[in-house]
């Protein structure tokens, strides 16, 4: 389960971050997850909950973002939403040829003081 | 504080920041490493009991006498596999994870300060057997090389996307129990090359040696890039 050292990850980066902008207090972080990260959302959730105690973040709301998958087709340069990574183009059945997004998976901003 | 009424109103700070970013720095400061010392490192990955250290023990064996081989062992428990590597005749150091299921960029980085890896020499990483975390943790290496055994069902590129999608080579082991399982190679190719259209495949038998020299002049002909490179 690579969920928990990710959420890991996220509290020392924003330890890090409160300690150089001299932060005091989170209340808010954003944070965005693709569908097709492979992070899975619900569970980096439960496990950032489970340890974010006396921490930094352990007042905080924690708003997760999801991001669709969407790829282009290599044949046809359709743009069409991807469930997965093996998600066809349903114009014409071929592989995409680019991922457009969905594999996003990082902080996006903080309310605090 | 809010101007109308005095009350208060936390600042806003974007951030846009790669949670994967701090993996990421350190893997290029271990690829910059590798590079600066002409070392041809390999990220090898699969589910526990493919064969990645059978395969491994048989590869010192073939190229131990012209290359220099070095080893980094990842498991949660035990140095079994490290002991092995050294009696087949490489240098090896073992990494244990504990609940961690997955080997990254900091780990092998501290690894490398404890073992003198020569220069010109290949370094192959044996990441924890696993189909699903390690996928997103680049460690620094040339190549991510996937095993597979035929043991484990045709059906895996869409199982595991992930790990198929982050791989260059493929090594589909265990062929010499082909006739006693239901594993179609051509069906496993296909639905690998819709997760990943690059991906190279090599069926290899450690226990028999079937396929070793094909696997090993795939290094060879990366060292001799390698070489002419820098």
């Amino acid at each position: 389960m690579h969920e928990l050292s990710l959420a890991w990850d996220v509290i020392e980066m924003i330890s890090h971050e409160a300690e150089e902008r001299r932060l005091k207090a989170i209340y808010e972080i954003r944070i965005e997850i693709g569908l097709i990260s492979g992070v899975e959302a619900d569970t980096f959730s439960s496990v950032l909950d489970m340890i974010r105690g006396k921490t930094i973040l352990e007042q905080a709301r924690i708003d997760i973002i999801r991001t669709p998958g969407k790829g282009r087709c290599s044949t046809c340069n359709l743009e069409f939403l991807m469930q997965d990574l093996f998600t066809l183009c349903p114009r014409c059945g071929s592989i995409p040829s680019s991922i457009l997004s969905g594999k996003e998976f990082r902080v996006l901003s903080l309310q605090a003081d | 504080m809010c101007e109308t009424c005095g009350c208060h109103q936390p600042r806003e700070i974007e951030l846009n920041r790669d949670i994967l970013s701090e993996n990421n720095r350190i893997a290029e400061h271990n690829r910059g490493f590798f590079k600066e010392k002409k070392i041809l490192c390999f990220n090898m990955v699969s589910s526990p009991g493919s064969g990645k250290t059978t395969l491994l023990e048989k590869t010192i064996t073939a190229m131990n006498h012209d290359e220099k081989l070095f080893v980094i062992e990842g498991d949660q428990q035990t140095t079994m596999d490290a002991d092995r590597i050294e009696k087949a005749g490489a240098p090896a150091i073992q990494i244990n994870t504990g609940s961690g299921c997955h080997l990254d960029a900091h780990m092998i980085h501290e690894a490398l300060e404890k073992m003198e890896v020569k220069d010109h020499s290949i370094l192959f990483i044996e990441n924890v057997g696993n189909l699903v975390c390690p996928a997103l943790f680049d460690l620094g290496e040339k190549k991510r090389v996937l095993m597979i055994s035929v043991t484990e069902g045709d059906d895996k590129p869409l199982k595991y996307p992930y790990m198929f999608s982050s791989s260059h080579l493929c090594l589909i082991n265990k062929i010499d129990l082909l006739p006693y399982v239901e594993f179609d190679i051509e069906k496993f190719k296909e639905y690998a090359l819709i997760v990943n259209p690059d991906l190279k495949f090599i069926p290899v038998s450690a226990k028999t040696g079937d396929g070793l020299e094909k696997w090993t002049n795939f290094i060879y002909d990366l060292r001799s890039t390698i070489s002419s490179d820098l």
